[in-house]
């Protein structure tokens, strides 16, 4: 417990330096709770998600760093590793490649990766994955920005 | 087409006794969460059948364990009862090579109280830090691990006011908060050193994993709960500058049908700074490989 408290706390100093250098990420540590994050992300450009804003959310659980923390999209989105209704992500270092090498923050990076990198044959979303295997990638797109359309953008007027 | 989560519980659910399929009568919603869950209630099932590491048994019990097993098997038990005393069990729990290392170099500094032994190891972990630090990890990330191995290694010294007894040691080695933290300190240390010497282990690695030697690190050294392969025991002992032999436990046997019980000594590559004389040193660590597991050995 009083070990991930202090290495959260290192991971929250370590955010603040890297603000600039990660315009792409916004980590934020809950007021009260060091052990509940969110994050803000953008969506990589040349993808669906291009434009749109993702919050994810963050339960650290107190063996961490040796066991990793349980991260969601709290911003509905259609991909084919992410859980359409309950924002689970399908993601190796979040499950049994997890490593203490990992940080938060390059946590959210390779959630951004994934974002550009599907991989539809592991999918938690099998219409999305669906798509994708048939070949179909002009409907995988245009389901994906439709969603980011709507959930991951600022409603217009 | 099935469902990636359908996938994953359906070769899990035969080897589970303990959960109750009332619970998880909603497939649709058993999610990776709960089979993460479902994993760690197994692996403290089993943590309570054998801990981290177990006691100091004489070579007997290995023997009374294949009674009715393979005649080579036995014969090769005999052969080394006449080298060696005892053995001591570690879990199997993809750590084994890691723990086994863990606990034999410890106790060994325990019982020899070698000192200069401590000021040279103490000489390759500073090397490690800043190979670390020279491939792209942030301090923050490993330098707890760091630490608390530094802190055992100080107070297996006697004399200093940290120092423990061999029973304490034993103890913190069955710690998990301990005893899991300084396994990952020596994932860190051998996936600094795979990546440091990246050349030269390339071909080694791809004969394993056909990949490079940066996701090899990553899938397959620091996840705790990997296996350790003769990549990982290599790389530890040319990192640390320790010298680790190992005995074999197989079937196998020569053309002419003698039985021999076959052993590698890992001896540390120059070119870590206390390396040079450590072709001198005769291992002081000794464990038994028996396919998938390591277990110390103690010699007579």
């Amino acid at each position: 417990m009083q070990a991930s408290r202090a290495r959260l706390f290192k991971e929250y100093k370590e955010v603040q330096r890297e603000k600039v250098a990660d315009p792409d990420i916004q980590l934020v540590c809950d007021d009260s709770n060091i052990f509940k994050w969110t994050a803000l992300i953008k969506g990589p450009s040349e993808t669906p998600y291009e434009g749109g804003v993702f919050q994810l959310a963050f339960a650290v659980p107190e063996q961490y760093p040796l066991q990793p923390p349980q991260v969601r999209f709290l911003t509905k989105i259609f991909h084919p590793n992410v859980h359409f209704k309950t924002g689970e992500i399908c993601l190796d270092i979040l499950k049994n490649a997890w490593s203490p090498a990992w940080t938060l923050q390059s946590v959210c990076r390779a959630i951004i990766a994934l974002m550009a990198h599907p991989e539809p044959d592991s999918p938690l979303n099998c219409d999305s994955g669906n798509l994708l295997r048939a070949g179909d990638i002009r409907g995988y797109q245009s389901m994906a920005r439709m969603y980011t359309r709507l959930a991951a953008m600022p409603k217009k007027g | 087409m099935q469902n990636h989560d359908g996938d994953v519980v359906e070769s899990k659910t035969e080897s589970i006794t303990s959960i109750q399929t009332s619970e998880i009568d909603d497939w649709a919603n058993f999610r990776d969460d709960d089979i993460m869950k479902q994993q760690s209630a197994i692996q403290a099932e089993e943590a309570v059948k054998i801990p981290f590491v177990g006691d100091k048994e004489p070579l007997l019990t290995l023997a009374a364990e294949y009674q009715s097993g393979s005649p080579i098997l036995q014969e090769k038990i005999k052969v080394l009862s006449e080298q060696y005393a005892a053995i001591r069990r570690t879990r199997g729990d993809g750590n084994c090579f890691f723990r086994s290392f863990m606990f034999a170099y410890l106790e060994h500094i325990l019982e020899s109280q070698d000192r200069a032994e401590v000021d040279r190891i103490k000489v390759n972990v500073e090397q490690c830090r800043k190979t670390l630090l020279s491939l792209g990890y942030a301090e923050f990330t490993f330098e707890d691990f760091f630490a608390l191995f530094l802190e055992q290694l100080e107070s297996v010294l006697s004399g200093n006011e940290a120092s423990i007894s061999h029973e304490e040691l034993v103890q913190r080695s069955r710690d998990q908060s301990i005893s899991d933290c300084v396994v990952m300190f020596f994932r860190f240390i051998t996936s600094g050193e795979l990546k440091k010497r990246s050349e030269f282990y390339e071909p080694f690695v791809q004969g394993l994993t056909n990949g490079t030697v940066e996701q090899f690190c990553k899938s397959s050294v620091e996840p705790m709960g990997e296996e350790s392969d003769h990549v990982h025991i290599t790389a530890l002992s040319d990192a640390l500058g320790v010298p680790i032999r190992i005995l074999y436990l197989d079937r196998s046997c020569d053309d002419k049908g003698s039985i021999s019980v076959n052993h590698h000594d890992f001896t540390p590559a120059p070119g870590n700074p206390t390396n040079d004389n450590a072709n001198a040193v005769k291992p002081f660590i000794t464990l038994l490989y028996r396919p998938g597991h390591y277990d110390i050995l103690y010699p007579k």
